[in-house]
């Protein structure tokens, strides 16, 4: 029946060439500001510079100790640990806080206490505890993470249209049904979101964890790059976490599309 | 055609059905019966807590007073096969046509394949199966409700109730998914309550009108409507009957 083909919507071309543009000119624009001298190669270094950097730190562990991509290796395993435990933490308490009074009343007064800290201010705490290892770090990214998912996945709960709830009702559907049909998938979008908002979170945590307490890391090169006045390594540091935050939040939109076909238009 | 109302057993027996919301009195010591398989529309004028009344027999929200029984034995939605239709769309998103249709019979622990069963027929008869696999936003808000109506009568409902389903359809649309509610009904024999404010719509699809009385609300009289269908909005019986529902009402 022709009334109900499926119709695709593509792209407009001006949407596929803008990106590009305003990539193109925010590096131009770079490279000019530091070339012509305007800002010092002291302060800044030139996109040029820094991709040369980024081929010669592929191959040489000078002056830093290590290869970039062992530097990005470790931050990104750091982070994901980190990351997937506050989903695996967060995700669930904040859907339960959603719909199970219980699970509301005993855990909100305390979370919302701990919410407004601030990660990085339990970095003391973390190297009394865990030293400077990798366990001190995965939990500061860990507590980055865990905020923002379980807001969302409570809010998500709390913003199931309450006609389909007792829609469910009135077919006799038990607590716990309700909770697994209705209010786990209608919350998805919100849970998504905070998949993207945790990894942001825990990315910079990351960072934040890696300038104070690290040996190797993205954070760790970062700070060796202003420990050696090589402002190249400083960006190189920071163009590789943002390129690796870009290249997951990707990933994640697209699992995202795909698993909740019916709910985005 | 069917034959109408030939079943006296009481499906529905409501006894001094009372509602306060603190000292607001709102459902007033109602009392009536509905036989198996019976159409009863139920009018009142605005804000006379119609729905309410629907709320309090789902059971949804907890009576002040009085008993609802269905079959003899005291109503209740894990129990009972009770089906509401809501005013507004109440279809999941994240489900398609055809499972948005299933999901009363999912809760209610029907086997998949008498769920399969059912489905084919159901979807069939209101001509959802060419769009059983789309989502319901990519289906219009008329198809929206009657994936509604559709998974209502799926369970086999002991009592289905509707509040103003089509309420914010237009009239064109109104007529043909009326049409279609009466031919679901005599097909698969539910015994619908169905609310409107819209007299006509009452007077097409009902076998007997109960009209309300303004808050506290009472069963103010009973308009049994006995005319072969399809029926006719010309019909001068049907206009007499129209007419004086409408009276009933204007009269508080």
């Amino acid at each position: 029946m022709t009334a109900y083909r499926e119709v695709r919507v593509r792209t407009p071309l001006i949407l596929k060439i803008l990106p590009v543009v305003s990539i193109a000119a925010f590096f131009c624009l770079w490279e000019f500001v530091v070339r012509s001298g305007i800002v010092p190669e002291t302060m800044l270094a030139a996109p040029s510079t820094v991709a040369e950097l980024f081929l010669v730190k592929l191959r040489e562990t000078d002056p830093d100790g290590a290869l970039l991509q062992q530097h990005a290796w470790v931050s990104i395993q750091e982070a994901f640990t980190g990351y997937f435990l506050s989903l695996a933490v967060g995700i669930p308490l904040g859907l339960a806080m959603g719909w199970f009074v219980v699970a509301e009343g005993l855990a909100r007064p305390v979370f919302e206490i701990i919410r407004p800290i601030p990660p990085v201010a339990w970095i003391p705490l973390t190297i009394f505890w865990f030293g400077i290892g990798l366990p001190g770090k995965i939990f500061i990214i860990w507590l980055g993470g865990l905020v923002p998912c379980v807001i969302n996945a409570y809010v998500g709960v709390k913003m199931t249209n309450p006609t389909l709830i007792q829609m469910a009702r009135t077919y006799g559907a038990s607590d716990w049904q309700i909770f697994r049909q209705l209010c786990v998938p209608s919350s998805l979008p919100m849970v998504f979101g905070a998949l993207q908002i945790a990894l942001a979170c825990c990315w910079t945590n990351l960072v934040a964890a890696e300038l104070l307490a690290a040996d190797m890391g993205l954070g760790f090169m970062i700070t060796m790059g202003r420990r050696l006045a090589m402002p190249e390594m400083v960006v190189l540091g920071m163009v590789m976490v943002g390129l690796t935050g870009a290249v997951i939040g990707i990933v994640i939109d697209r699992v995202e599309k795909k698993l909740l076909a019916g709910i985005r238009r | 055609m069917l034959q109408e109302g030939g079943s006296t057993r009481q499906k529905i027996e409501v006894r001094n059905l009372t509602k306060r919301f603190g000292d607001l009195l709102v459902l007033d010591d109602i009392n009536f019966d509905v036989a198996d398989g019976e159409f009863v529309a139920i009018v009142g004028p605005t804000g006379c807590g119609k729905t309410t009344f629907l709320n309090a027999l789902s059971r949804l929200i907890p009576i002040s007073g009085g008993h609802i029984r269905i079959d003899g034995q005291d109503a209740d939605p894990k129990r009972h096969n009770i089906s509401f239709v809501f005013q507004e769309p109440t279809c999941l998103p994240w489900r398609t046509v055809r499972d948005n249709v299933a999901y009363g019979m999912e809760v209610k622990g029907v086997p998949q394949q008498e769920i399969d069963a059912r489905l084919e027929k159901i979807l069939e008869l209101v001509g959802l199966t060419q769009c059983a696999g789309l989502y319901p936003n990519q289906v219009s808000a008329s198809m929206l409700q009657r994936i509604a109506v559709s998974r209502a009568f799926a369970v086999n409902p002991d009592l289905l109730l509707m509040d103003e389903p089509y309420g914010q359809l237009d009239v064109k649309l109104r007529f043909y998914l009326e049409d279609e509610l009466v031919n679901l009904w005599q097909k698969l024999g539910s015994t619908v309550l169905f609310i409107t404010h819209n007299i006509e719509e009452a007077v097409y699809v009902a076998q007997r009108i109960l009209v309300l009385s303004n808050k506290p609300t009472k069963i103010k009289a009973e308009v049994k409507v006995d005319l072969p269908r399809p029926r006719n909005f010309l019909d001068p019986e049907f206009v007499r009957i129209r007419k004086h529902v409408t009276e009933l009402i204007r009269w508080w």
